[in-house]
């Protein structure tokens, strides 16, 4: 790293080198071996604009404001009771999805069973037309 | 899209089941975060604490459809937060108030004493005057610590443009506020306010 590109990067992020976007933090570290005294005395003047930043005041959250929003995730539908019954209602759902699966794989079975008996007899047929001496009735049954 | 770690991975889980104390815990966690946001960028506590109980009532909602893995839930919490404050801001473009935003107090510096108290309240009314992207650069790099990444993805800006912004920023308020800075002899250096000032006379 340069010392333009240290700078550059002091005067973004500030003196705190955790601030640093994390792929450049090692490089500036070995700058600061290298290069003690320009990266000092750039560090410590983004550390005077540190400190002025560090007097906005924050405000404090109020107790009101706190209970409005705890409230709010009830009105939201967040209490356990709440989300019990929608994952039972949902549990149903799923049940019951797969019961009607299930019922359809069997009809589905039986029609498939039913046609490929269907396609068996009438290869059976075909094939027994194309020999002499073979009763139908004894391919058919 | 790259898995990402996401700290509140677990408590919003618990949330999204309607866990009271989860619930609770997240409040203590982001309700502050939420209200420090809209506060530094609308410079108004009842719209701050009206835009943070709505970003948390969106929370809310999310938790229990939350995808895990795709975006961290701070993260998505912030671009929340951030259009809440857009809409009140350019609401305010559209409809311009009688009351000019206050200023920077670029009166006689105050009291030893007076300083800690009024610090703070020229500091903010300086951030409220800087240009809005170099605000908002400076609110979320700064005082919400996220990273550059995150913050110029919540900008949609380049990482580059992201740290000029911060530059710009952070010089803009340094000289406005350079009678603040540590080690400031008032008698030696004059703020640039101040010295225009004398230069007027």
């Amino acid at each position: 790293m340069k010392v333009e590109r240290f700078q550059e990067l002091a005067e973004a992020y500030g003196a705190d080198l955790r601030r640093w976007p994390a792929t450049d933090r090692a490089a500036a570290e070995a700058l600061r071996l290298a290069e003690p005294v320009m990266s000092e005395r750039l560090l410590f003047e983004a550390a005077k604009t540190d400190a002025v930043l560090h007097t906005s005041s924050t405000p404090q959250v109020s107790m009101a404001l706190r209970d409005r929003v705890i409230a709010s995730a009830t009105a939201a539908g967040l209490s356990p009771q709440r989300v019990q019954r929608i994952a039972r209602r949902l549990a149903w759902f799923s049940g019951a999805g797969w019961a009607a699966a299930a019922c359809a794989g069997v009809v589905f079975g039986l029609n498939l069973t039913t046609q490929l008996t269907a396609d068996q007899q009438v290869d059976a047929v075909l094939y027994q037309a194309t020999l002499d001496g073979v009763d139908d009735t004894e391919v058919l049954g | 899209m790259a898995l990402t770690t996401d700290p509140d991975e677990d408590l919003v889980r618990r949330v999204g089941r309607g866990d009271p104390a989860a619930i609770q815990a997240m409040v203590a966690r982001k309700l502050p975060r939420m209200l420090a946001l809209a506060n530094r960028m609308l410079g108004d506590l009842a719209e701050a604490e009206d835009v943070a109980q709505e970003a948390m009532l969106r929370a809310w909602k999310q938790a229990p459809r939350w995808k895990p893995g795709q975006a961290k839930f701070d993260t998505w919490l912030h671009r929340v937060g951030l259009n809440l404050c857009y809409d009140r801001l350019r609401r305010r473009r559209e409809v311009p108030t009688e009351t000019p935003p206050d200023r920077a107090d670029d009166g006689p510096g105050p009291d030893r004493g007076l300083m800690a108290a009024q610090t703070g309240i020229r500091v903010d009314a300086a951030l409220a005057l800087l240009p809005e992207r170099q605000r908002e650069a400076i609110i979320l790099c700064h005082y919400q610590e996220l990273t550059n990444i995150e913050a110029a993805s919540l900008m949609s800006v380049s990482v580059d443009a992201l740290e000029s912004l911060l530059s710009r920023g952070r010089r803009a308020l340094r000289q406005t506020l350079a009678d603040l800075a540590p080690g400031h002899d008032p008698g030696a250096s004059p703020s640039p306010a101040r010295a225009a000032e004398g230069g007027r006379k």
